[in-house]
């Protein structure tokens, strides 16, 4: 997810003039010079002029390069696979988590937690052996923890926990 | 005074806080010891549990796990040369020479010691400082507490270890999402776009979780996973450490000043307080030429600096409201969540629960000591988890805990919307410490900004007449444009900087 600096630049310019536009229109208050509108106002054109700073490039040479540990000898890295699609794993936590949203209530806490669990220890190169236990245990063990312990009302669903 | 150290005392030795203390501490040491999961990141997911307890026993597990999270990430670091924290990457080469020089027991002897040393000086600092701080601040009007926000935002962007101007739209983000909601000087629903559960605003602890946490999931996807730690005996880990503690002295008290001013420099934290305290130390050592061959003297002053940060970074937090570092960040959410509003009467109206908060620190630093000898000598078996079996379960705490933060799905949303910001964010070189710091301070910067407007009558003038405003307004306007003539400099000598980069 690198992306060009002049695009990270050019996003920031576009979402600070949208920020100071909608400070702009905001009502102010009767009788009084400033309101809610003058921070959103000041905020946006302080996030369009770094924005325009980073597409030309200032401030550039500040930036150290990431640290990488050279590797020693012995100790070769595994070669990472690279595919078009690879890129696209990292976007599975978030994913999962608005699968929790949309599903939790209908499917109850302890089978979206196992869906979750399995699914992201999978991707993470477990073998069933291990994702399908913890897939099995974990949402219990966490639902003792915040629904008994702690009282969160977590979602019963189609299973409800036999505590 | 007595009568109060003696309250503190009756708040602190209760069953609850006690053993929400020790839960924490073996926690923070789990969760430090593991490569990739970071202290912030041990205080956020912890965020969720402090809110079923009292507000004493709450601050006790964040004061636990944090100075616990950042010794242990000194474990695997020098174990395997992955720091288990960032804040202990500074030194992670040097420990891992020792290590291979088989001298381990010393190096993680060293960490154990000098963090629970530079701990202790931490909070030394904390009850030293704050006092007489909360007296000049109670005095301070909206100007002051205007400027000092914005020298608070300003330091964090200073000290970031990126392009300054990322920094700046990275803290200009946070203030822009600390705008959404209906919270503002006029009450109108603002950025909102008609969706009602973004009128309450959005919440800092479910996007802290978000960046922090579920980023680090993300990023996980994406990297391979480190070796598993070879088995290993040890000797005697505290042997030595006094000898030690005479011959580095001096460096040990250097690096405890250095974590301590960085500390409560805003947005600064542990690890930036590793990483000066290293460098440091090489520049002024003897022997420089012994630095990154397994030299144990910069591990004593870095390993002193990252721990007196944890404490020291209270000291704006509860005071101003402005944090010293993320940990800080989140600790300022739980403040108020419990009624503790940080603020300069804080130290003259709960003054026993401030020093319930020194005594905690201190405890936490001496049971780091023995908890930690304990875990260096398991974690070789914690280390054998692999992260296809713990980061499922972050991520179920993730969407948990951001679930009970409000008893509703839109936390969960936040959380995934801040973890997907996070991630673009930090791949792009955006800081997200400085982001992080805006969400936590924006409104009160509104605040400020807005009523010292409203007070002036439109005129800047009354912005710099007071003479504490106009101290602190120089300052502001100095780090505003410290970049700036930096930048010039750079331009306008550009023979002398080829010349001295080569290639």
């Amino acid at each position: 997810m690198r992306l060009p600096d002049s695009v990270t630049g050019s996003f920031l310019v576009v979402l600070g003039a949208a920020s100071a536009y909608g400070g702009w229109i905001l009502p102010p208050v009767p009788g009084q010079p400033v309101g809610p509108n003058v921070f959103p106002l000041v905020i946006g054109i302080g996030l369009a002029l770094c924005g325009l700073a980073i597409v030309f490039g200032i401030g550039h040479s500040f930036e150290e390069e990431e640290e990488l540990i050279p590797l020693e000898d012995g100790q070769a890295a595994a070669p990472l696979p690279q595919g078009k699609l690879y890129g696209l794993r990292a976007l599975l936590p978030p994913a999962l988590l608005l699968f929790y949203v949309a599903a939790a209530d209908r499917l109850g806490f302890i089978i979206t937690a196992a869906i979750m669990v399995y699914v992201t220890s999978t991707a993470l190169g477990a073998k069933w052996k291990l994702a399908l236990p913890l897939a099995a245990l974990s949402p219990f063990a966490i639902h003792l923890i915040f629904g008994k312990l702690l009282r969160v009302p977590l979602p019963a669903g189609l299973l409800p926990t036999p505590w | 005074m007595l009568k109060t150290l003696i309250e503190a005392f009756a708040l602190i030795s209760t069953w609850e806080v006690i053993i929400a203390m020790f839960a924490a501490s073996v926690y923070g040491l789990v969760i430090g010891s593991l490569p990739g999961l970071s202290a912030t990141m041990a205080t956020a997911l912890l965020v969720p549990v402090t809110f079923y307890l009292s507000p004493i026993a709450a601050i006790a597990t964040i004061v636990a796990a944090s100075s616990m999270a950042i010794f242990s990430g000194d474990i695997p670091g020098a174990l395997l040369r992955i720091p288990g924290t960032p804040a202990s990457a500074a030194y992670a080469d040097e420990a891992y020479a020792m290590t291979r020089k088989g001298q381990a027991e010393l190096a993680l002897g060293a960490g154990v010691w000098f963090s629970a040393v530079g701990g202790i000086a931490g909070v030394l600092s904390l009850m030293i400082l704050a006092p007489p701080l909360a007296e000049i601040a109670l005095s301070f009007s909206t100007f002051e507490y205007f400027w000092l926000a914005l020298l608070g935002l300003m330091c964090a962007t200073l000290v970031a270890r990126s392009s300054p101007v990322k920094a700046i739209a990275g803290m200009f983000l946070g203030l822009l999402v600390s705008c959404i909601g209906i919270e503002n000087p006029g009450g109108v629903p603002r950025f909102t776009f008609g969706i009602t559960d973004l009128f309450g605003g959005i919440e800092p602890i479910p996007a802290l979780v978000g960046v922090f946490a579920v980023a680090q999931v993300m990023r996980a996807m994406l990297t391979p996973e480190p070796p598993p730690l070879p088995r290993r005996k040890f000797g005697s880990i505290m042997a030595g450490q006094w000898k030690l503690t005479k011959k580095y002295h001096w460096q040990m008290t250097r690096g405890n000043i250095i974590g301590i001013i960085i500390g409560v420099l805003p947005g600064a934290g542990a690890d930036m307080a590793a990483w000066v305290s290293y460098a440091m130390s090489k520049r002024f050592s003897r022997e420089p030429e012994k630095f990154g061959t397994g030299h144990v003297e910069g591990l004593v002053e870095a390993g002193a600096s990252n721990n007196a940060s944890i404490a020291s970074g209270w000291v704006p937090s509860l005071l101003f409201g402005i944090p010293g570092d993320t940990i800080a960040a989140i600790a300022i959410g739980v403040l108020y969540m419990k009624g503790l509003n940080p603020g300069p009467t804080l130290f003259t109206e709960k003054a026993s629960s401030m020093y319930a908060i020194y005594l905690m620190f201190i405890i936490a630093n001496i049971l780091m000591i023995p908890l930690g000898i304990a875990m260096i000598r398991i974690a070789a078996y914690i280390l054998l988890a692999p992260r296809s079996a713990i980061m499922p379960i972050i991520m179920l705490c993730c969407a948990v805990g951001s679930f009970a933060i409000g008893n509703n799905m839109f936390g969960v949303v936040t959380v995934a919307a801040f973890g997907v910001i996070g991630y673009v964010m930090e791949a792009n070189g955006y800081p997200v410490a400085a982001m992080v710091l805006g969400i936590v301070m924006g409104t009160m910067v509104e605040q400020a900004f807005v009523t010292s407007l409203i007070k002036s009558d439109g005129s800047i003038l009354p912005f710099f007449e007071r003479p504490v405003a106009a101290i602190l307004a120089a300052m502001a306007i100095g780090a505003l444009l410290w970049p700036v003539m930096v930048w010039v400099w750079r331009k306008v000598k550009p023979v002398q900087t080829a010349a001295a980069t080569p290639g």
